[in-house]
């Protein structure tokens, strides 16, 4: 996209005076744009997007441009701590890096002896592209526990489509697409994980046509050719009442269907029990909206399904994501450019390699935290974390003694926060890595001062599925602070595993890349590498899946006892499967719309960012809002059966007048006391972490759709 | 001189907000004062039914610039290319420009007890370089910087294209927006 290629490198250094600038790859969110950090003194002085990386062609959001006041925040962890009071007391005291890797050495030493090596959790969040380190450290060490944000993001895409075609289909933004169907996400505000908003605006600005499914009117919405406004949670619904159409007005792709699906009369069956009047009355879209998008899908070509982690954070969390795998593949878009594409890496170690799962002994692999009740999940190397907290509370099957969470808040991020607090206040020993020490770090026993993406050199977006990498390199160093790459390659060596590291990290990128012939050397002098493009490539080998085909009806869901068929199940507390309780919480809320600056807990206390948002909000209809007393601006109390949390009322006319929108991961910085105010506006307060209130395979909590009421916050004196 | 001014196509704007980012990192103002902002808007179509975009509220650079009549300190003057300078230094804070813009485009600093509004990056431009947030920050590429009759006929055909492939859809399934 050469008219976009502004940024004149030259004249800006020229001008300010820059003494530098360093091609980079950001991580403020689950990385991917390409960036210039203009350096000056040996500070990073300028951040701006790569017009040549192909990923953002220049651009960049709002937390990429701020990555230096994270990186030189002043309340930013510069040296690693342990806390000298009791848990929660804010009492930390510096202490050496030798000091803190060898304390947590000896605790993972002691509890692998005592207790076994599954007494230790490793964790992350959503990864700051330590994921496959943090995998590799914990396989190695023998236990079977790393809880992620797997479950229910991301993990069921990856977990789904092998099932389904072999690897997760991406949009190929690239080739001009000329449908989009924005199914439950907002790429141009939110983190999406392989192409960004650019490409996917760049392909509406060529004409494409839009459809969106979203309960909230987003600007997305907006400009849909057809917007489907659904009732949140019956996406799984919505997509069957769509094949349903595809389906009997015959508008799929025959010859795919004939050659390459499996289990299709099966399949047409279970479609065919959605008619559209059900589909209607479940998803409160008019039939006629339903028929209208479908057709549009399924005859306009290429297509694509631009698709998210809403639909994942829902009791049907598999089987939508299998539904919408199946709207691409019957429609004929899969492995077609402008399509739905299953890209191939770079021929390198790839991240399953670098995570040493089939390092980690069976006997080990078969103690792993609800692997039995959830076994897509467990197939996967993915727990659900009620295990964990359940497992350190009642210490049942075994208990857990250690945590080691490395860029992870789950006090903010995971459901029924109440609960977690209880769990983190009880285990014997925690540890964490991060920027700053979060509500959760205030728990921790050792706090350890990670790298920002600013100060270090990383493979950038190795474990994506656009068949891109690119190299991330360091700028500068702050402080004491360590990339969790060379933090975990250390941490290693002390444990005993040392035979299976390197003797300094940049050896383990030389070991990745290696199949290709190049050192990280020679990487760090290129912009990026793409993996070999190949077309239809199920037209030669098939699919990567047990059959060889597109497995609509999946052979390894039978296996493991599942329905094999996608199917619609109505969420445990919804107006329709809890009317009594409606009566007391009469709205449908929704938690987690994404908003430009913060990355889940992350960003409150940048000023950039948080001037953008001061205050958590909570969206209700102006209908809603003249019902219940609540004027714009109010601060309210947000209740479901499980707690109240405060936030600031915002009305929003795109949105039924039945349904709430509250934001998550909530937590004030700037409260200085060790709590954060981490209770005060925290959804995950609110949310059921309930084993029956998870997808059944593959143990997504479903937290995106639960049952409210909200009132004016009564101030002080009882005044409302 | 050649005209220079900085166009925004709002039917492209997703409401992102980096541009507002891209001027605090260039202009660095103060907590509070922002010299441009994305605003929510609900206007309703024709039809009666609802739409949701976004606007971008920033200095015009206007015609006969309002601002610059009400300064009682001439702090500030129209550019022979078009663009409208605040001078910061001769500023005393009287908060006279800021009631008068009719597009709340003028903010208070607090900590520095004048007025701020954009100068479009005049000290960028003068030296070659594109004001910061017109810079191919902007990830809907919808803001424009140059001559703005040249700029309104870049975004009409933008728009024009963003219709583009209606013709290779069957007619019988063929959408107006919105139906």
């Amino acid at each position: 996209m050469p008219e976009f290629r502004y940024s004149n490198v030259e004249k800006e250094m020229e001008v300010y005076g820059y003494d530098g600038v360093v091609k980079s790859h950001c991580r403020m969110c689950h990385g991917g744009c390409g960036v210039l950090v203009y350096t000056k003194n040996g500070r990073a002085a300028k951040i701006a997007g790569d017009p040549d990386c192909p990923i953002n062609h220049g651009t960049l959001c709002t937390k990429g441009l701020a990555s230096a006041q994270l990186a030189y925040h002043p309340d930013r962890l510069t040296h690693p701590v342990k806390r000298v009071g009791p848990k929660a007391s804010g009492k930390w005291e510096r202490i050496s890096w030798d000091e803190a890797l060898d304390t947590i050495a000896e605790r993972i030493n002691g509890y692998k002896r005592g207790s076994g090596a599954e007494s230790i959790v490793m964790g992350y969040g959503t990864g700051r592209e330590n994921e496959a380190v943090i995998y590799r450290f914990a396989n190695l060490l023998g236990t079977p526990n790393v809880l992620t944000a797997g479950h229910f993001c991301y993990g069921p895409r990856i977990a789904t489509s092998i099932l389904t075609c072999g690897t997760n289909p991406i949009v190929d933004y690239e080739n001009n697409p000329k449908c989009i169907m924005v199914w439950g996400n907002n790429i141009v505000i939110s983190n999406p994980d392989e192409y960004k908003g650019e490409p996917f605006s760049v392909a509406l600005s060529n004409g494409a046509k839009l459809i969106a499914v979203d309960p909230r009117m987003t600007r997305i919405a907006a400009r849909a050719d057809v917007w489907l406004q659904l009732r949140p949670g019956t996406d799984a619904a919505l997509a069957l009442g769509m094949l349903n159409v595809i389906v009997n007005e015959g508008l799929y792709d025959k010859e795919f269907v004939k050659s390459h699906v499996y289990g299709w009369e099966p399949f047409v069956k279970r479609a065919n029990e959605y008619p559209l009047a059900r589909v209607e009355e479940i998803t409160w879209v008019p039939k006629e909206k339903i028929i209208q998008a479908a057709r549009l899908f399924a005859t306009t070509k290429p297509a694509g399904i631009q698709w998210g982690v809403a639909i994942e954070q829902q009791i049907n969390c598999a089987d939508n994501d299998r539904l919408l795998m199946a709207l691409m593949g019957i429609t004929g878009n899969i492995d077609v450019p402008g399509g739905q594409v299953l890209f191939q890496q770079p021929r390198i170690r790839n991240v399953g390699h670098f995570g040493a799962h089939r390092m980690l002994p069976d006997v080990q692999r078969e103690k792993r935290l609800g692997g039995e009740r959830f076994r897509l999940a467990g197939n996967f190397g993915i727990i659900n974390p009620k295990c964990v907290w359940d497992a350190i509370l009642d210490e049942k099957p075994y208990p857990v003694k250690m945590l080691f969470f490395i860029s992870s808040n789950p006090l903010m991020t995971r459901a029924n926060a109440r609960e977690i607090y209880r769990a983190l206040e009880k285990v014997d020993f925690m540890a964490v890595s991060d920027f700053f020490i979060t509500p959760t770090a205030e728990l921790a026993d050792i706090v350890l001062p990670t790298a920002t993406w600013l100060e270090m050199d990383y493979i950038g977006d190795f474990w994506k599925r656009h068949g891109y990498i690119l190299p991330r390199r360091k700028v500068i160093q702050v402080g004491e602070c360590r990339s969790d790459h060379e933090m975990l390659n250390d941490l290693a060596h002390r444990v005993g595993q040392g035979e299976h590291w390197w003797d300094n990290f940049e050896q383990a990128l030389d070991w990745i890349l290696a199949p290709m012939g190049i050192t990280w050397q020679d990487f760090k002098k290129m912009d990026y590498i793409r993996g070999e493009r190949v077309e239809q490539k199920y037209s030669v080998k098939g699919f990567s899946t047990p059959t060889r085909k597109f497995e609509l009806y999946s052979t390894l869901l039978e296996k493991w006892g599942y329905d094999p068929l996608p199917q619609y199940r109505e969420p445990l507390e919804s107006p329709y499967s809890k009317s009594e309780l409606c009566r007391q919480y009469p709205y449908i809320l929704i938690t987690g719309r994404r908003l430009p600056g913060f990355f889940h807990s992350e960003n409150r206390q940048l000023p950039w960012m948080r001037e953008l948002h001061r205050d958590p909000v909570v969206e209700l209809h102006p209908d809603t809002a003249r019902k219940e007393g609540i004027r714009e601006g109010d601060w309210v109390v947000i209740e479901s059966p499980r707690g109240k949390v405060r936030q600031r009322a915002k009305l929003f006319a795109g949105m039924d007048p039945r349904v709430v929108s509250a934001e998550h991961a909530w937590w004030f910085p700037e409260k200085k006391d060790a709590g954060h105010g981490w209770d005060e506006s925290n959804i995950n307060i609110l949310t059921d972490n309930a084993y029956e209130n998870c997808d059944a395979a593959m143990g997504a909590t479903h937290i995106r759709t639960l049952l409210c009421r909200i009132s004016p916050e009564k101030q002080e004196g009882g005044l409302s | 001189m050649t005209k220079q001014a900085l166009t925004i196509d709002h039917e492209a704007c997703w409401g992102c907000r980096t541009c507002e980012v891209a001027c605090k990192q260039e202009m660095n103002a103060p907590d509070g004062v922002r010299l441009i902002s994305v605003l929510e808007e609900w206007p309703r179509s024709s039809d009666g039914k609802l739409d949701f975009q976004f606007h971008v509220r920033m200095c015009r650079h206007c015609e006969e610039p309002p601002c610059a009549e009400a300064c009682p300190e001439g702090a500030i003057s129209k550019r022979a290319d078009g663009i409208v300078v605040m001078d910061f230094d001769r500023c005393v804070g009287c908060k006279e420009c800021i009631d008068a813009c009719p597009y709340e485009a003028i903010d208070y600093d607090m900590s520095r007890g004048i007025a701020q509004k954009c100068n479009l990056c005049h000290h960028r431009v003068d030296k070659g370089l594109l004001p910061a947030c017109a810079d191919n920050v902007c990830l809907a590429h919808c803001i424009y910087f140059g001559d703005p009759a040249e700029m309104e006929q870049k975004i009409l055909e933008k728009k024009k294209m963003r219709r583009g492939w209606g013709e290779t859809i069957p007619k019988a399934i063929a959408y107006s927006k919105g139906s």
